[in-house]
């Protein structure tokens, strides 16, 4: 219990630095989003009067303290470009992402582990050089081309998917899946291939060990050996898939780039191009938040499989 | 029947299947017009709004006195025929409709009119768009339908530019609703033929038909959803799979393919206000000496980027006009037209001979489209005729940022502005405005050229002056200009009556279903 709190306490510490880092990055971007907001033919003098209406012209630390003030208190401001109310807009877009990250790691995991599994128990047979070829292109391939060619061939020409966006469930179960089934594809790929390999090494290792040899010498059935052998294997495949996982999040940037789905990676990238500086720290550290909150889970899991480490 | 675990699991499986992969994708409900268009809006208010894509949205909300045609040219709108201006051009008396209602029924008078133009200009109120229309000294209510604007000198360019950064809206609004609902929810507020409805910030804005609009069946669609898709290849899908019946911006390496695609057909207008050209610093070296400056001029071959970088879509122009202008000057445009040979005679002849180089700012990200492939073409081409220029990718506010600071050497800028031929001219090469310490030039035969050409509003007597402009210009070659941005469309077959505009917004007011 007290090494979770440790946990806890060290992921809130790691939180504020990233808080600190966040900020001081961002503010030493060298223009104004007022820039951005008033467009090319903006004077100087527009310019300066848009930061002293934002508290742009304000000290750093002033400003850090004012944002993180709000944000510990669940307030995360208002966008200095058009005013929207950002809590509200991470409302909106988080449930998105989370949605779209929580399928993509459901289909990487329903893929990767049995992939695995088969290819340690076949080692070197036809399966374990397919899965190992497979998961040679599920690392190379970027996510970007893969979702153009999802794109390609699912919507444009097979007519199955749309091209892009996000149907709300309220728009009807079948809509609403389909909008969701290539993204999840081209973000999930790159996982299904390493979560794999992870499960096919560390199978593989257990398989060979003593206490597996045993109990086939005593004449266990395969499901009942497949069932301890996983119980010892799985450990650092958690490990692996709570931090793609917490990964997914950095990658659902590009793919829902591609797909045009309003989540909050896309309202992320949507707010760097804008400079909408706080909609930037706001977002990020939700991210972090996440992140940080994946590892937890896994660190509580591992114990949970390993009871030597609780005690 | 023996129902087995198995049967039953195939039979779900197999009913999920059907439902997710229908192959039907929804088209939007009978007389929805849907739209893709690349930029997200930060603001519907008129007098703030500073994105073309906004425009879009916000021109059918919001009119104005006069309005452009596909071409760019004003025609009358609020007001029922153009302008009476007086022999001095200091009085503009503009007669107006007597039939045009608001969205929230409020009949439209010269009173709007007038506390638009006030509200517009008083500095309290902050429109980024005052300084356009500084030269209005009053705005006089002689009647409910006809309203006179005096201005403290002639003044011609503010008729076009009030189609673009500005809009009428109902006298006492602003204090009734606030600045945030014209900016966010401008229901009600316009006179024009969409009523706001919702904007999802980054996904879509959806408006609704204005049933009292007053031009007569307009518009044919009873729903519009315009929605942001900001990646190129996406856009393009979406019209493909009917998710999208227009879009605009598609990338110019399709353009031509999806002109043969059966259903779909693509159309291109030049932007006469959209100017690409390199926004060198004649304070600074290489480009304080105008034979280095007219070396470069002529190194470049604009009409093979216009082609095999922009595969057409780009109105190559070696002066400040497009080509397709009545005041085109063909003439001015050979002087500093590609011709290596000269290029490499003006280089002989300027001070930096010895070390023809310089440092080119180049946008990192597509700002109206992606200029980076032409820079790296010009950047050969120049190497030709023995001048090296090294390309700094950078981002497009820090590239303004030191461009109107007047601390970069040169960058490749396009600069959009309204249909009016001295808007980017006024801006650039005149002294006292935002990008004047960009050029550091200034001539008085050029200033006083242009506050000639404010006299004007027919062709006729205009265009002479225009082209003696870029005469001045082309001798002096405080820039290098490269071309104009050609407006692309891309729309579905069913789609009728859509033209691409040159003003670069996507106009579909006028848009009907076959």
């Amino acid at each position: 219990m007290w090494a979770i709190a440790n946990r806890l306490v060290g992921s809130l510490a790691v939180l504020w630095i990233v808080s600190v880092v966040l900020f001081a990055l961002v503010h030493a971007i060298p223009v104004s989003p007022a820039r951005v907001v008033l467009g090319a033919d903006a004077s100087d003098s527009d310019i300066t009067e848009f930061d002293h209406d934002h508290g742009l012209d304000r000290p750093l630390i002033e400003q850090y303290a004012r944002w993180i003030g709000g944000v510990s208190h669940g307030d995360f401001g208002v966008s200095v470009i058009d005013g929207a109310v950002i809590s509200r807009e991470i409302g909106q877009t988080l449930p998105v992402t989370l949605e779209l990250v929580v399928l993509a790691f459901i289909l990487a995991l329903g893929l990767a582990i049995p992939l695995g599994i088969v290819s340690a128990f076949y080692e070197d047979g036809w399966i374990d050089h397919l899965a190992r070829g497979l998961a040679v292109l599920g690392v190379s391939i970027p996510s970007f081309w893969l979702g153009l060619m999802l794109i390609a061939w699912g919507a444009v020409g097979l007519g199955w998917f749309p091209a892009g966006g996000y149907e709300p469930i309220s728009e009807g179960l079948g809509p609403h899946l389909r909008s969701l089934v290539l993204p999840a594809v081209a973000l999930g790929i790159y996982y299904v291939a390493i979560i794999s390999r992870m499960t096919r090494s560390s199978v593989g290792e257990v398989l060979a060990a003593d206490h597996v040899r045993v109990s086939r010498a005593m004449g266990l059935g395969r499901r009942r050996i497949l069932v301890y052998v996983l119980k010892c294997a799985l450990s650092p495949v958690v490990t692996v898939a709570a931090m793609s996982f917490g990964y997914m999040f950095g990658w659902a940037l590009i793919v829902e780039q591609v797909f045009n789905i309003a989540g909050m990676s896309h309202a992320l990238l949507n707010a760097v191009m804008r400079r909408d500086y706080l909609a930037i720290e706001d977002v990020v550290l939700v991210f972090t938040a996440l992140f940080l909150a994946a590892n937890l889970a896994a660190d509580i899991l591992y114990r949970v499989l390993d009871p030597r480490l609780a005690e | 029947m023996d129902l087995r675990r198995r049967t039953l699991l195939g039979a779900a499986a197999a009913s999920a299947g059907a439902g997710l992969l229908d192959p039907r994708i929804a088209l939007g409900a009978d007389k929805t017009l849907t739209i893709a268009l690349p930029n997200n809006p930060t603001t519907f208010d008129p007098i703030v709004t500073s994105n073309h894509d906004a425009m879009a949205i916000s021109n059918l909300i919001f009119e104005n006195l006069l309005d452009v045609d596909v071409n760019g040219d004003p025609v009358p709108s609020l007001a029922y025929k153009m302008p009476t201006i007086s022999d001095d051009a200091l009085t503009f008396t503009f007669d107006l409709r007597d039939d045009v209602a608001f969205q929230n029924g409020a009949k439209f008078s010269a009173e709007d009119v007038k506390y638009s133009y006030d509200y517009m200009l008083n500095p309290a109120n902050k429109s980024i768009r005052r300084a356009q229309f500084a030269p209005i000294e009053e705005v006089v209510v002689e009647s409910p339908t006809r309203v006179v604007f005096k201005m403290r000198q002639p003044f011609r360019p503010w008729l076009v530019y009030m189609t673009k950064f500005m809009g009428v809206f109902p006298k006492g609004s602003r204090e009734a609703e606030g600045n945030a609902y014209f900016a966010n929810t401008p229901i009600g507020v316009g006179t024009g033929a969409g009523i706001f409805v919702d904007w999802q910030k980054d996904s879509q804005i959806t408006m609704k038909k204005n049933p009292n609009y007053w031009r007569k069946g307009v518009p044919a669609w009873d729903r519009l959803v315009a929605k942001i898709v900001p990646e190129d290849a996406t856009r393009v899908a979406y019209l493909m799979t009917k998710q999208a019946q227009i879009i605009s911006a598609p990338p110019p390496r399709d353009f031509q393919r999806l002109k043969t695609e059966p259903g779909i057909v693509a159309g291109s207008k030049v932007a006469v206000g959209g100017m690409w050209f390199m926004q060198i610093n004649n304070k600074r070296p290489p480009f304080d000496d105008v034979n280095f400056r007219k070396a470069v001029a002529c190194g470049v071959d604009r009409k093979k980027i216009a082609q095999d970088v922009f595969y057409g879509l780009m109105d190559a122009s070696a002066t400040p006009a497009a080509t397709v202008t009545s005041y085109y000057n063909a003439d001015a445009d050979a002087a500093v037209s590609y011709n290596p040979e000269k290029a490499r005679a003006y280089l002989a002849k300027s001070r930096y001979a010895a070390k023809p180089e310089f440092e080119m700012l180049v946008l990192s990200l597509p700002y109206l489209f992606d200029q980076r492939d032409a820079a790296v073409v010009i950047q050969s081409q120049l190497a030709a005729v023995g001048i090296t220029m090294k390309i700094t990718l950078m981002e497009q506010p820090q590239v303004l940022a030191h461009a109107m600071a007047g601390t970069q050497v040169a960058s490749m800028m396009p600069l959009m502005g309204p249909s009016d031929p001295t808007f980017l001219i006024k801006i650039n090469y005149t002294p006292g405005q935002i990008m004047s310490k960009a050029t550091g030039y200034s001539n008085p035969a050029l200033d006083a050229a242009i506050t000639e050409s404010y006299k004007y509003t027919d062709s006729k007597r205009l265009d002479p002056i225009l082209k003696q402009i870029q005469s001045i210009l082309v001798e002096d070659s405080p820039n290098v200009w490269l071309g104009f941005v050609v407006t692309a469309n891309a729309w579905r077959s069913e789609v009728k009556d859509f033209k691409p505009n040159a003003g670069l917004t996507m106009e579909v007011r006028d848009v009907t279903f076959g």
